[in-house]
């Protein structure tokens, strides 16, 4: 289902991207061909988890007594330089995450970058193709354990049930750099593509099992981000505002909109030894036009602090407050469990987390975490599909092993 | 570290007390203890990030930027040089291509490149070079194991950049002046 959906986006921005790689490769009358050819990069990642809890399911049966090896991520890319103001860069992800994610192989970017201006001051450019949204610190490499600073990025903003909504957009791309005369860099990008729409929107919406399907719309991103003294301090400002239309063949559900707003503030600073980070969301949930339920429009909150100490030169640890609430005017949930939708605690999540990463060479990395969870705000529905059956406190453990190249 | 741990004890006694009580509409309480403890993360913070200052193997007059002689911008200034080992500026002044060239992370060379020079951490950079590579928005910037391989490498890419000890320099490679 998922596969057909997002098939034919993948397909026309590969054949983009195949034709844009071609044309280049096979003309004879480019002068930068050997250069082209010598700029080809290739990267990729591999992480697997291994995930126990107490309660409650997180990325496959973790509860059972024997663990869950379900979560592994798989990526691989190719970058080039054809000239020098173009950039050329695909990345196929495979990511297993319970019943969230099958593995099954994705399109995760298909870019072309043409930077048409890049003077002392500034620099200007525009992307083609599908493009990862800029929002907040992580979303853009969410599925790269070296990009994280923990297992689990913090729940309460990338959780997954918004993620295929939330993760990228196939159309067009600009940015713009400046550099200011106090040494600070200005980063602003503004997006504008069709959506995804992945099975995790479906069931957070409760349409899974129901015959229509949800199909991405025009979204619009955008991100502004100041960073002072070399990223000492880094501030950002994210918004976007993401639509998908469902389409139903007969009138149960019926045709019907969903709209995610979410609007991020982030905070960084950054000292030799150890970081210190926030993120604060809002994130406004719309749907309306369906004939089998009613209008559904609210705004919920999140945030974390997060604190990082590099020591011993390839060892990290990591303490993490994040909190959640999926309806700012009923944050504990009592009018949601009141209206017999379902346990208060599935309104909320506060997340208290102890991590530690060991890199003993640049392209290996062990890390082990603990979570300490009052709520199931973000947790999997499809791997928790009877709220009655979860718990309202639980603890994770998380170990993972990543390498790269 | 026994205060610490003490007051981390303490602040986890805290937290998982207000837990067994959150059944009841209590918000102010869970709003008070929330803001109690990110309170105490902060202070933490500023305790264990003082950090004990480290000799410093290289000064910045001991290491150079150099290029392939072919390049004719023959001084940057300070932001135009982290933009390129950043690998946000794909470009030389003169509208050249620049190859990038860099040296493993633990080099101590590499360390004092970054703090001197560029004013970042080589954790920042490797972030950045990162999320470049895993977002499509960058390339990585080449890496040589050691500094006879990185003048043997900007020597021979037109348009390369790189950095060196002083004693390592030779006619091969020209230098840049960083304002």
């Amino acid at each position: 289902m998922k596969a057909s959906k997002s098939s034919m986006w993948s397909s026309a921005a590969g054949c983009i991207l195949a034709a844009a790689i071609s044309a280049l490769g096979v003309s004879p009358s480019m002068a930068t061909d050997t250069n082209a050819l010598n700029s080809l990069q290739l990267h990729g990642f591999l992480s697997q988890a291994y995930i126990v809890t107490d309660h409650n399911n997180f990325y496959g049966s973790s509860s059972d007594g024997n663990g869950s090896w379900d979560y592994t991520e798989l990526g691989f890319n190719a970058s080039l330089r054809p000239t020098k103001n173009l950039l050329i860069a695909a990345q196929a992800l495979s990511r297993r995450a319970g019943k969230d994610d099958d593995g099954s192989p994705t399109l995760d970017y298909g870019i072309i970058d043409w930077q048409m201006l890049s003077t002392a001051d500034q620099t200007f450019g525009i992307q083609l193709g599908r493009f990862k949204n800029p929002l907040g610190f992580y979303n853009q490499t969410r599925d790269v354990a070296f990009t994280r600073p923990s297992i689990l990025l913090p729940q309460s903003i990338y959780f997954d049930r918004t993620r295929s909504v939330a993760m990228s957009g196939d159309g067009v791309s600009l940015y713009h750099e400046a550099r200011l005369d106090n040494g600070g860099l200005l980063h602003s990008q503004f997006g504008v593509g069709r959506s995804q729409a992945g099975d995790d929107a479906e069931s957070s919406l409760g349409l899974d099992g129901l015959p229509g399907s949800l199909e991405g719309d025009l979204s619009v991103i955008g991100q502004v981000r100041y960073e002072h003294d070399g990223g000492r301090i880094v501030l950002a400002v994210s918004a976007a505002s993401v639509h998908e239309k469902y389409e139903s063949p007969g009138d149960f559900p019926g045709d019907g909109e969903f709209t995610f707003q979410p609007l991020v503030l982030s905070a960084q600073y950054n000292a030799e030894r150890w970081s210190l980070t926030g993120e604060y969301a809002l994130r406004r949930v719309e749907t309306s036009g369906f004939n089998a339920f009613d209008d559904i429009s609210q705004t919920g909150e999140s945030w974390y602090v997060q604190y990082t100490r590099r020591f011993l030169d390839d060892w990290q640890w990591l303490v993490r407050y994040d909190t959640l609430v999926h309806n700012r005017n009923d944050p504990n949930g009592h009018k949601y469990e009141a209206a017999g939708l379902g346990p208060a605690y599935s309104q909320y999540a506060d997340d208290l987390t102890f991590g530690v990463q060991w890199t003993p060479h640049p392209n290996v990395m062990l890390s082990g975490e603990y979570h300490h969870v009052d709520g199931t705000g973000w947790l999997s529905l499809q791997d928790n599909p009877d709220a009655s059956q979860t718990e309202q406190i639980w603890n994770m453990w998380l170990m993972q092993l990543s390498l790269r190249f | 570290m026994a205060w610490q741990s003490s007051l981390l004890a303490q602040m986890w006694k805290q937290y998982t007390s207000g837990l067994s009580e959150r059944g009841g509409p209590n918000l102010l309480r869970r709003a008070a203890l929330q803001g109690l403890f990110v309170a105490g993360l902060a202070y933490l913070a500023t305790c264990l990030g003082s950090t004990p200052a480290v000799a410093q193997v290289n000064s910045r007059q001991d290491i150079l930027v150099i290029a392939h002689p072919g390049v004719t911008s023959r001084r940057l200034d300070r932001d135009t040089l982290r933009a390129l080992f950043a690998m946000r500026q794909r470009t030389w002044p003169d509208g050249n291509a620049a190859q990038v060239f860099v040296l493993p992370n633990d080099s101590p060379t590499h360390a004092a490149f970054a703090k001197e020079w560029l004013s970042v951490y080589p954790h920042q950079l490797q972030l950045a070079w990162d999320r470049m590579v895993f977002s499509g928005t960058g390339q990585a910037p080449h890496r040589v194991r050691t500094q006879r391989q990185m003048v043997a490498a900007v020597s021979s890419t037109p348009g390369a950049i790189g950095y060196i000890n002083r004693e390592y320099l030779d006619e091969s490679v020209q230098v840049i002046n960083v304002e």
